[in-house]
């Protein structure tokens, strides 16, 4: 187990290197740097270019591309993200707090995701093939058809504006509610269906058999005995849905005025301030790397049949 | 050990709980507090590093204040001066400033912090985006605590006007010298409203500074502040803008003229359109790359667009279609000059001027000498430039020329103007002095596209050093005469940005440069 | 071929068949099946079905409600919104060919090595699949548009590459299986060179979960692309695509709502008759869903 666990976070080091390469090189790509996006348009006269340079100098953005990765490489093995060009501040400064943020945006919403998609999948594999099924996973269908941005909207129209029961600015501990279902109906629906599925095929398996004819009650069955296990193979798709979840958060993020790492991620693009954009990229892989590995740990332990190998 | 199945629908439950209570701390305001609208979380909060709209509005209504004040008729009037000298050399201008003000810190506000602001931009380290700005600006001196002496290398007539910006606002020294790199998340000024809390990206919150002595006497309060403070959200979405006016978790906010369309003609919410704006929608072109580079051309495009119809489009109607190269609102514009050289909407004349510049009409789409008429447009996204642009393409169209258009965000859109790939281009610009037009349209431009032309190089030159008003503004007049003569831009519009005010929250008030008379502000009990 | 007597045998063909009676019995892979086939009539005909030119802007007319002139009123700068919505079919179905044309070949073509190449050029690719993953395909979007300049085309070329692992993945682990079975045993046995026993006998048995797969990740990549003008990196104006109409107009949604239903129910229902259709075939093509 431990040696497993060691050889996956080995196989970590690869990938978080490639992620790093890849965004130097295209960086290199990018035919500005935050430097001048911020002062294009405001700057004029003669001091300009000098400003722009001095400050570019200061940022190592005069450098090539090979040379700023090794220089953001030993800042990293300090532990030190860098400093963000457009907001006068530590990266790590400016991340933390939106990061703390986003966790509790994409963990609220995977909650909901996961109370909506496992109560329609166990009702729709207990009433299989009737008009609840149907209606379930139309409905279900139907969420992940719509735009997250256009649903988001909807919500705030329905109730902040009309029902007036749950706040626009995020104020307080109910703001959460608008934007974590917005972003949670989207896995909803393929939480619901994996869980159909899984539950139909447990139901037929000979121990559940078994404790039908032993007496038990349907919903005794369902919950003690069926669900467990199909919950297993639900968690593995929770950990893929993870990275989804971080992805689709930017837009639910924009709409809500939801501070997080997404809403920031937008920004610093746009900013192209690439010791900002670097830090949520790392951030953002580091944590779904993290999770789908906690995810395939827990189900290794979950199913004793699953042998773990790297 | 947990047995596997506990596990799983014990940590389900309790992860579902957990997360749906969400742990965000409630805001603890007591007293009169008003919420009002940001549309960016500002990068920071001093000015001499960052000169962005949203910094300057922050600082500037709330936080910081000028040695002048623009009156409603766009003329200087003391605020923390007391008065000023300008020599008859016009290169040195002597400020006395008023006693008895204080920054928030309790440092006390004198000629010293005067000279220590334009140092800080002056000073090469700080790669103050404020220096072009004051460009001739060469050395500042307080000689004693009350007096601030301005040297310069050529007569500079903006300087005055440019006082009552924001940009020149002043900080605490202390505080600056103090917290070095972190001043611009700490800003401490001599404003109504002094800074408490930023919640980065979320909001910034701002409480009353009780010793606030307010020295501009056109403001209806002269003491402390009404409110016990104000809270700035951070609200990107225009949308939900409108809904939070709605629910009235804010008081106020600036938005498009789409999202107003819900709450007018309800009682709760005064409307009011800025109709002193500066700012001005226009089109220029790559001067060195024909047909750009051919008065004629340019003369046509020019006739082809319906302003009207831009504005309907872009702003629903809200503002005025411009004729002339300077924005109506700052002071210089001349009239008379637009319309007379101007260039309203006339397809016809537009089509015939084609004609004999030697583009012929092929099948839609016009070509001169086996070269067709198609160009690129570019500009920054946003629904009001994109609608804008869809007007003026049909427009092109309609006379045969045909455009295509590429919208990008500002980090990409500008620098792309600096590369030879595209043809014209959609800005917009918000100044309050003349002296913009030297700052875009003189040789060799914002883009270093433009070549030098004695004929409107001259007027601006002058009208940037002459001192004397009157003569200044013939010269400013003068400029707007030959940009138009030249057709260098198309002039398409002002608009006028609306704020929607909550029927509690009263005396919301804009001064002549757009600056709110924050301590005037009070919530109806 | 060299093993054609066991591509007989084994081919997809005859399973085909069974197939296309099985969607015809699937009620809501008929109703999938019916709204993608009216968007193709709609993209190929839009200039004869559409009332209006698309682009034809009436500035006075904006934002008129729905009338017997205008099936579903006009948008922000007056432009016919029935005609919009024809038109922007072609949009909706270019960006779903290309970026599924994108992840999948690309994604098969990766999945298809790692999962009968040697470990090495596994663990590579495998890593390269890890790195796409983790890195959030948002922001992979925003790199890309970033480099190459905001167009259409570069968006959906970003999308289709952020949908590349999903494909690598999926192809990886049922060659992994298929390669433990019989017939590739056999077709070893006989002599096929590796490419032949790749390409001639793997990769038709990867291809029904490739196609359920493609059925549900396309509509996907279509609502991604949609979203990239809500940073303003989507199609460029005037396009009627339906995404970039959304989100322009979604201000209205509060007083001119028709011009943000239009977009928003088109969007919505096409994405949905191509996630039922994939429900459907994935009933049919993965029994213990029956």
């Amino acid at each position: 187990m431990a040696q497993y666990v060691g050889r996956r976070l080995l196989l970590l080091v690869p990938v978080i290197l490639g992620i790093l390469l890849v965004t130097f090189l295209m960086k290199a790509l990018i035919p500005t740097d935050a430097v001048t996006a911020m002062y294009q348009g405001q700057l004029s006269g003669k001091s300009a270019e000098k400003a722009i340079a001095a400050l570019q100098a200061k940022y190592h953005l005069d450098l090539p591309w090979y040379r700023q990765l090794w220089f953001y490489l030993s800042d990293l093995a300090h532990g030190n993200l860098g400093e963000s060009v457009r907001l006068h501040k530590p990266v790590s400064a400016v991340i933390g707090y939106r990061y703390l943020n986003t966790i509790m945006l994409t963990g609220a919403a995977l909650a909901i995701a996961l109370v909506l998609g496992l109560t329609t999948g166990i009702v729709a594999a207990a009433k299989r093939n009737t008009w609840l099924d149907v209606t379930a996973t139309t409905i279900g269908l139907f969420g992940i058809s719509m735009p997250a941005f256009f649903f988001g909207l909807l919500l705030i129209l329905v109730f902040s504006v009309w029902l007036r029961i749950l706040p626009v600015v995020p104020h307080g501990p109910l703001a959460i509610v608008l934007p974590a279902f917005a972003l949670g109906i989207i896995e909803a629906a393929p939480l619901s269906q994996v869980t159909r599925s899984s539950m139909i095929d447990v139901m037929r398996r000979d121990y559940i058999q078994a404790a039908r004819a032993r007496g038990a009650s349907e919903l005794a069955l369902t919950i003690r005995h069926a669900l467990p296990n199909a919950l297993i193979v639900v968690l593995t798709i929770v950990g893929l849905q993870i990275g989804n979840l971080l992805g689709g958060a930017f837009i639910v993020e924009t709409i809500f005025s939801w501070h997080g790492i997404g809403e920031l991620a937008v920004n610093a693009i746009q900013w192209r301030d690439f010791a900002l954009t670097q830090a949520i990229i790392l951030v953002s892989a580091a944590t779904y790397l993290m999770v789908n590995l906690v995810a395939d740990l827990l189900y290794a332990w979950l199913d004793p049949r699953v042998e773990l190998t790297a | 050990m947990l047995d596997r199945r506990q596990f799983l629908l014990g940590s389900t439950a309790v992860f579902g709980a957990l997360a749906l209570t969400g742990i965000v701390p409630a805001l603890a305001q007591s007293g009169k507090v008003a919420h009002m609208r940001l549309t960016i979380d500002p990068e920071g909060l001093y000015n001499v590093q960052s000169i962005s709209l949203v910094v300057s509005d922050v600082l500037g209504n709330y936080l910081v204040e000028s040695l002048v004040y623009l009156d409603e008729d766009g003329k200087a009037q003391p605020w923390l001066a007391k008065s000023w000298n300008v020599a008859d050399d016009g290169k040195t201008v002597t400020f006395k400033l008023k006693d008895g003000k204080t920054f928030h810190d309790g440092t006390k506000f004198d000629a010293a912090a005067v000279k220590f602001h334009f140092d800080t931009i002056m000073d090469p380290q700080s790669a103050s985006p404020s220096k072009g700005m004051i460009e001739p600006l060469s050395k500042v001196e307080a000689p004693d605590g009350e007096t601030v002496v301005f040297h310069f290398s050529k007569p500079f007539a903006p300087f005055i006007n440019l006082m009552a910006l924001s940009y020149f606002g002043f900080n605490s020294p202390t505080a600056v010298k103090k917290e070095g790199d972190s001043y611009a998340r700490n800003p401490v000024g001599t404003g109504p409203f002094m800074f408490d809390n930023w919640v980065p990206g979320t909001r910034i919150e701002l409480k009353r500074f009780p010793d606030f002595k307010q020295y501009r006497p056109d403001a209806k309060n002269q003491g402390p502040a009404h409110l016990d403070g104000v809270v700035l959200d951070v609200l990107a979405e225009e949308g939900v803008v409108t809904s939070a006016l709605q629910t009235g978790e804010l008081q106020a906010a600036e938005l498009t003229a789409d999202a107003i369309l819900p709450l007018k003609g309800d009682p709760q919410f005064e409307i009011t359109t800025d109709k002193n704006a500066k700012n001005l929608m226009f089109l220029e072109f790559d001067y060195k790359k024909p047909p750009f580079n051919d008065h004629d051309f340019r003369d046509a495009l020019s006739y082809a667009i319906d302003r009207e119809s831009v504005l309907a489009a872009a702003y629903g109607g809200n503002g005025k279609i411009a004729l002339g190269p300077l924005s109506r609102g700052i002071p210089g514009y001349d009239d008379s000059v637009a319309q007379k050289y101007g260039t309203p909407y006339d397809p016809e004349k537009a089509k015939s001027l084609l004609d004999a510049a030697g583009w012929k009409e092929d099948g839609g789409v016009r070509a001169k000498d086996g070269k067709k008429a198609q160009f690129s447009v570019l500009s920054y996204a946003g629904s009001t430039t994109e609608r804008a642009l869809a007007v003026i393409q049909a427009n092109f169209a309609d006379v045969g020329v045909k455009v295509d258009v590429s919208t990008s965000d500002w980090g990409s859109f500008y620098p792309r103007l600096l590369k030879p790939t595209w043809d014209m281009d959609l800005n917009r610009w918000t100044w309050p002095d003349p002296n913009v037009m030297s700052q875009l349209f003189r040789s060799p431009g914002h883009r270093q596209l433009l070549r030098a032309d004695p004929s409107i190089d001259e007027p601006l030159d002058k009208a940037d050093t002459t001192l004397d008003t009157k003569k200044r503004m013939q010269y400013v007049s003068d400029a707007q005469k030959a940009i138009l003569e030249d057709r260098r831009i198309v002039p398409l519009i002002t608009d006028w940005p609306i704020t929607v005010v909550r029927e509690e929250l009263e005396n919301y008030r804009l001064d002549f440069t757009g600056r709110l008379y924050s301590a005037d502000l009070d919530i109806a009990a | 071929m060299t093993v054609a007597g066991f591509d007989e045998e084994i081919t997809v063909i005859p399973r085909w068949r069974r197939i296309g009676g099985h969607m015809l019995q699937s009620r809501a892979a008929c109703v999938g099946a019916t709204i993608l086939l009216i968007l193709f009539v709609l993209a190929l005909f839009a200039p004869w079905i559409a009332p209006y030119d698309p682009f034809k802007i009436d500035p006075i007319h904006r934002l008129a409600a729905p009338s017997a002139a205008h099936w579903i009123g006009t948008d922000e700068v007056g432009r016919d919104l029935a005609s919009r919505i024809i038109y922007g079919t072609r949009y909706f179905l270019l960006i779903c060919l290309v970026t599924a044309a994108i992840s999948s070949s690309i994604g098969t073509l990766l999945g298809l090595l790692a999962g009968a190449g040697s470990p090495l050029v596994d663990g590579v690719i495998m890593r390269f699949i890890d790195i796409l993953l983790a890195f959030p395909y948002i922001l992979m979007v925003l790199v890309v548009v970033a480099v190459a300049g905001p167009s259409l085309w570069t968006g959906m070329v970003a999308v289709g590459i952020a949908g590349i692992p999903g494909y690598a993945r999926l192809v990886r682990s049922t060659v992994l299986t298929v390669r433990q079975e019989d017939y590739v045993t056999v077709a070893r046995a006989l002599g096929a060179s590796r490419r032949e026993i790749l390409f001639g006998t793997i990769l038709p048995n990867v291809l029904s979960p490739l196609i359920v797969y493609l059925a549900f990740a396309t509509p996907l990549s279509a609502l991604i692309a949609s979203a990239l003008s809500f940073v303003g990196l989507g199609a460029q104006p005037p396009a009627p695509e339906w995404g970039a109409m959304l989100v322009n107009s979604r201000t209205y949604l509060f007083s001119a709502w028709w011009a943000v239903a239009a977009p928003g129910l088109a969007l919505c229902i096409s994405i949905f008759g191509m996630n039922i259709l994939g429900n459907g075939l994935r009933d049919v093509l993965d029994p213990r869903n029956a």
